[in-house]
């Protein structure tokens, strides 16, 4: 698959092609590529490539080139720009707003006062398929790369996207080393594990709030207030100058960028705009190919921080809903059994990112409780009876917002194979305690009911480790997975 | 002004005249052994020397795993010392200069630690190896090639010349110039006709002052207490920026002779920190090592004629009399000066160098060599300070210049990010040509070969590389200790934890953190307390408002309704001989009875030692104060360390208890962070 790009300084390639091989390519919108025999015999779907001929392809044009024989083809790519540099250019400018809040940490004398001296943080909105995660991912890594120390805290608010654990969380950490790209299971590195890793991005200590559903309409009030809780954990975290110089970078979901296809109501789209806004303290919003987010972002927050349009990569891939439950379930196996990936035969020293394979395999602990010892919750209308059930004269008294016990001794309680996110203790205070606490309380793990025993009132689940449940309370989703 | 930190990556002064001879009996277990290298079995010498050769070539940092890992092979795979010492050579020749340091560390190691049959492979090759290498390295690589060199005029077994004295001769010679002047110095062996003598070039004395020195700052560094290590440490720093300053041949020469007569009766330096080099002995009965062949050492062989051809087979050095008859200065060599405070033992040929531990060295030798120095007139004394030659200043500059380059560094770094000019606008970052390159690469030029994380060429990037080679090696010794053992996904640390996350450390794995002795213990206390705190006595019926205080502090003890266990309790109380106490002072009491202390720490020190594997797996709670509780009293289990679905639910488990109180359990929660590696 040819969808990168080519050097300027070296647009020519050649490649050797065994008996029997095929050189696919993908073309992106503008760009072209030639392709030439050099030696051999060759044919595009059965027909033949005259040696020494240039054969030109453009307009999106996917192709392979196959060979009965073997032979040598030469090819010339060439991209329209790629967005790399723009990429680059960004994260200079969010380098120097970093060095400059440093300065201004440490009462430096202010050189220059083009800059601001607040660190950066950047929130990205964009369209689905636009290569958000991705452009957060380029900044973040760079940030790290820079050996002056910085450690970004990386949010991801797509409960779509899964991140560091399981889809339907909104989760962030702090990364201080590069984060390796092994499969989408775990786009941003993976969270700590009992085995020794070589890399830090194996081992992040993310927070976890539980949304528990894929899409943000589903329910926004709730998403609301998990991006609040999560951004105000952010700012109380304490840390080192470096760490609070390197500032934010938040990967919204697609669902905050457009309406079409989201079905958030647009006002529904700029309160939760807002709320990461707020939450996060925003200052430079970045927009990844977008005309009229960029135009629509401009007129609200253009007065108060940068909004900037960044070009979108032309190597982005559309992700169909099926890729997306299949990463879905990608994600949570990994989650309880760890990453394992055969290399292909005869690679023998091969590594994910870096790490020895095996240390990498994980095994999670079949329990079984009693249903009294796991309280479990549904948060609002998902659970709600109709209207028409209700006594006459009563009225809905649940809101969206309303934690509603789950009795898995009930039929129709959905639960087997139901994702549940297990909550941290609440405050052991109980002065403190208030009704949609569980709503402000972190995840502590995941865990996946397996089975229901009604006689016995007992239940078995699938924990990530064989330790006790770090909790008592679990929300359960709408999120399942069992073993294929 | 360390030059080589005591750190992870192979350095020169971990362990030079520690051949194994001079290690305690070999009943010892070695302190820290060789990671055992992937099993390697090669059928034929072709094979053995393909992959050794490809090893080599990802021999491209200072790393110590690799190099240790290399001698390792070298040293089980002896038969074929031939193949691996034209491999290292051959390697050595065709790596780029920047290469070449590790590879003669890789040399260095191997021969001083296998020894036989290599040293007698290398010396053929290693006077024009070294030489040539020298001529095409950068400054800095050359005084860490001077320091190694300096190390091998003892580095073999017999605490003599590692490849014999002709080249050592040869290349100091060749490197510093100058006749005999270089090693003729040792008077035990060459009777100095003093006027003769070749000039001491200023870059000899510096590099032998800077190795002197860098052993002096790492005994200060093992023993920061040992002050007079710490005298001398600043001693040294003066004559050096003295002689840096320029001082006369003569000057130059009186401190080199001193310092050599210093430098030999000087412990060698404490191998303390664990990856020391040390290989079990392949034969521990066999009291020395066979002397190499002669004909090796023979100097005619090497065209250097020192005037004993017999030397290598004598005892290496004399006994210090005849060092101070043949002592041709006019001064009080400092090795006599020694003798007042402790004489050197006669020195036993089986272990040549005496292992002097840092406490029994004398006192003051260094400052007696200084001031006889200021006697001699060679160095002028103003409070035991040099002032002559701008000295003082010299000192200073030195000293700024070891903590400057961080921020040098750092200011280089944001005046060039700040000088680009970059506008944080939907025109500028598509136009501009992006200046990432230099700063992401060109500037980062070395790179970790396990992760790809790269680090700036200078001394804090070194550094750091160095870091974060180690924290890679004791990850890799980790997972080798884990193999079989299941992994798991860690439970995720809750929001105070992570709001109060501190990276220690950047670019080594945070979840290699640590918590401090002080802090777990803290922890433990705080534990503790919360434990007995929670404990509780039940009031017999009827008792409930009869008055009762502790007979330890006096205060009453109120009694207190429990929801959960429907019952009048007297909290943080024990009963004891028909007496109720509080929990907490009847504790602090029997602390101070001190086999209940012992008991109290062993017992500390076991559930803090733990491995987190089985902790998390541990379903029964240490119970604090179970020995002095009577039957009546429950102590309730912190949420934490309980098993919810191990046993039967227990009510004093519930979160309202007072256990909760104290905030949890720290320690529980910090196990999670560290669980997390």
């Amino acid at each position: 698959m040819e969808t990168g790009q080519s050097a300027p300084t070296a647009p020519t390639k050649e490649w050797v092609l065994e008996p029997e091989t095929e050189y696919r390519f993908e073309l992106d919108p503008g760009t072209s590529l030639a392709a030439k025999l050099i030696r051999g015999q060759a044919e595009i779907f059965g027909a033949e490539l005259v040696e020494g001929k240039s054969y030109v392809f453009g307009y999106e044009c996917k192709a392979a080139i196959y060979t009965w024989q073997g032979c040598t083809i030469e090819i010339k790519y060439v991209s329209e720009d790629t967005p790399m540099a723009a990429y680059a250019n960004v994260h200079t400018a969010l380098e120097q707003r970093r060095v400059r809040a440093l300065q201004a940490i440490h009462g430096s004398p202010i050189s220059d006062d083009s800059v601001p001296t607040e660190p950066p943080r950047v929130l990205v909105l964009g369209p689905a398929n636009s290569g958000k995660t991705t452009v957060c991912k380029i900044l973040t890594n760079y940030a790290v790369r820079t050996g002056q120390g910085w450690s970004p805290i990386l949010v991801n608010l797509d409960p779509n996207e899964g991140a560091w654990a399981v889809p339907g969380a909104i989760s962030a950490a702090s990364v201080n080393t590069p984060i390796a790209t092994s499969s989408p299971a775990n786009t941003l590195g993976a969270a700590a594990t009992s085995a020794p890793v070589t890399l830090s991005s194996n081992a992040l200590l993310p927070l976890f709030y539980w949304y528990g559903h894929k899409e943000v309409k589903r329910n926004a009030l709730l998403m609301d207030r998990l991006i609040r809780n999560l951004g105000q954990n952010v700012q109380d975290r304490d840390e080192d100058p470096e760490a609070v110089s390197s500032g934010v970078i938040v990967d919204a979901p697609a669902a905050f960028g457009s309406s079409t296809g989201s079905g958030l109501k647009d006002d529904q789209r700029q309160v939760l705009i807002k709320a990461c806004v707020d939450a996060f303290n925003i200052n430079i919003i970045l927009i990844v190919g977008h005309e009229k987010l960029t135009v629509e972002m401009q007129r609200i927050y253009g007065g108060r921080m940068d909004v900037v349009k960044i070009p979108k990569s032309g190597g982005v891939v559309e992700l169909d809903h099926s890729y997306r439950d299949r990463v879905h379930s990608y994600q949570l196996h990994t989650y309880m059994y760890g990453l394992r990936i055969e290399p292909p035969p005869g690679v023998t020293d091969a590594t994910l990112g870096g790490e020895p394979i095996t240390d990498l395999a994980l095994a999670p602990a079949s329990l079984q409780l009693s249903f009294d010892d796991l309280s479990i919750f549904r948060i609002g209308e998902e659970s709600m009876a109709p209207q028409s059930a209700l006594p006459i004269g009563a009225t809905r008294s649940l809101s969206e917002m309303q934690p509603v016990p789950v009795d898995a001794s009930k039929a129709g309680s959905r639960l087997v194979n139901a994702v549940l996110a297990l909550l941290a203790p609440p405050n052991p205070d109980e002065s403190e305690r208030y009704d949609e606490e569980i709503l402000d309380l972190t995840v502590v793990g995941f865990v996946i009911i397996t089975a229901l025993d009604m006689p016995n009132r007992k239940m078995t689940i699938l924990s990530p480790n064989q330790g006790s449940l770090a909790g008592r309370t679990a929300i359960v989703g709408s999120f399942e997975w069992s073993e294929a | 002004m360390s030059l080589y930190p005591p750190s992870t990556s192979y350095g020169q002064m971990s362990y030079p005249q520690q051949g194994y001879m001079h290690r305690a009996p070999p009943t010892m277990a070695p302190p820290y052994q060789y990671q055992p290298p992937p099993p390697v079995y090669h059928m034929d010498p072709n094979s053995f020397r393909e992959d050794y050769l490809h090893r080599l070539s990802m021999l491209n940092v200072n790393s110590r795993p690799l190099i240790q890992s290399l001698s390792m092979i070298a040293q089980e795979q002896s038969r074929w010392a031939e193949i691996v010492a034209q491999c290292i050579e051959t390697h050595i020749r065709r790596a780029s200069p920047w290469m070449k340091l590790p590879a003669f560390y890789l040399l260095d190691a191997i021969s001083k630690n296998v020894y036989e049959p290599y040293a007698r492979h290398f010396t053929p090759f290693v006077i024009p190896l070294f030489l040539e290498t020298y001529e095409q390295v950068d400054q800095s690589t050359r005084s860490k090639m001077e320091e190694m060199l300096l190390t091998w005029r003892s580095g073999a077994p017999n605490g003599k010349e590692l490849f014999g004295v002709g080249p050592q001769v040869s290349i100091e010679r060749a490197i510093w110039g100058g006749g005999d002047s270089g090693y003729g110095a040792d008077s035990s062996r060459a009777p100095r006709n003093g006027g003769t003598a070749a000039p001491v070039s200023k870059a000899q004395v510096l590099s032998e002052l800077d190795f002197t020195l860098s052993q002096r700052e790492r005994s200060v560094h093992q023993n920061p207490y040992d002050t007079t290590a710490q005298n001398h440490v600043n001693v040294l720093r003066q004559l050096r920026s003295l002689v840096e300053a320029g001082v006369s041949q003569d000057e130059l020469r009186e401190v080199l002779n001193q310092l050599r007569a210093l430098t030999r009766t000087m412990p060698p330096p404490a191998v303390a920190q664990p990856p020391s080099y040390q290989t079990p002995p392949p034969q521990p009965s066999v009291p020395q090592y066979p002397p190499a062949p002669a004909v090796l050492l023979q100097p005619t062989a090497y065209g250097v004629a020192p005037s004993q051809p017999s030397y290598p087979q004598q005892p290496s050095y004399s006994t210090p009399s005849t060092e101070t008859k043949s002592w041709p200065s006019s001064l009080p060599p400092a090795s006599a000066l020694l003798q007042s405070n402790s004489a050197p033992a006669p020195v036993p040929a089986a272990a040549p160098v005496p292992v002097v531990g840092p406490s029994s060295l004398p006192l003051n030798n260094i400052e007696n060599l200084f001031s006889a120095l200021v006697k001699a007139g060679v160095v002028s004394s103003n409070n035991g300070r040099p002032v002559g030659a701008g000295a003082t200043a010299k000192a200073e500059d030195v000293k700024s210049g070891e903590v400057d380059p961080a921020r040098q560094a750092s200011r280089d770094y944001r005046q060039a990010v700040l000088s680009q000019k970059i506008k944080l606008t939907n025109a500028d970052i598509t136009k501009q040509r992006p200046q990432v390159v230099p700063f992401l690469y060109d500037r980062l030029s070395s790179q970790c070969k396990q992760c790809g994380l790269r680090f700036s060429d200078n001394s804090i990037g070194k550094k750091k590389l160095e870091e974060h080679l180690d924290m890679h090696f004791r990850q890799n010794r980790k997972a080798s200790q884990n193999v079989g053992r299941g992994h798991s996904r860690s439970w995720f640390i809750g929001v105070e934890d992570w709001i109060h996350e501190i990276s220690d450390s950047k670019g080594k794995g945070r979840a290699d953190r640590r918590l401090t002795a002080k802090e777990t213990a803290a922890a433990a206390a705080k534990e503790e307390e919360a434990v007995l705190r929670a404990s509780h006595v039940v009031v017999p019926p009827g008792d409930e408002a009869k008055p009762i205080s502790c007979p330890i502090c006096k205060e009453t003890l109120p009694s207190e309704f429990l929801e959960d266990e429907e019952e009048w309790v007297w909290k943080n109380a024990v009963k004891k001989d028909d007496r109720i106490y509080h929990a907490t002072c009847l504790a602090e009491a029997v602390k101070s009875n001190r086999v209940a202390a012992l008991l109290l720490s062993e017992k500390a020190s076991r559930s803090r030692s733990v491995t987190p594997d089985r902790l998390a797996l541990r379903t029964t709670p240490p119970r604090g104060g179970k020995a002095d509780a009577s039957g009546s009293v429950r102590i309730p289990v912190s949420p934490s360390t309980q098993s919810r679905f191990a046993g039967t639910k227990r009510k004093a488990d519930d979160p309202d208890s007072p256990t909760n109180e104290s905030g949890g359990t720290p320690p529980m929660k910090k196990m999670t962070i560290s669980t997390a590696a």
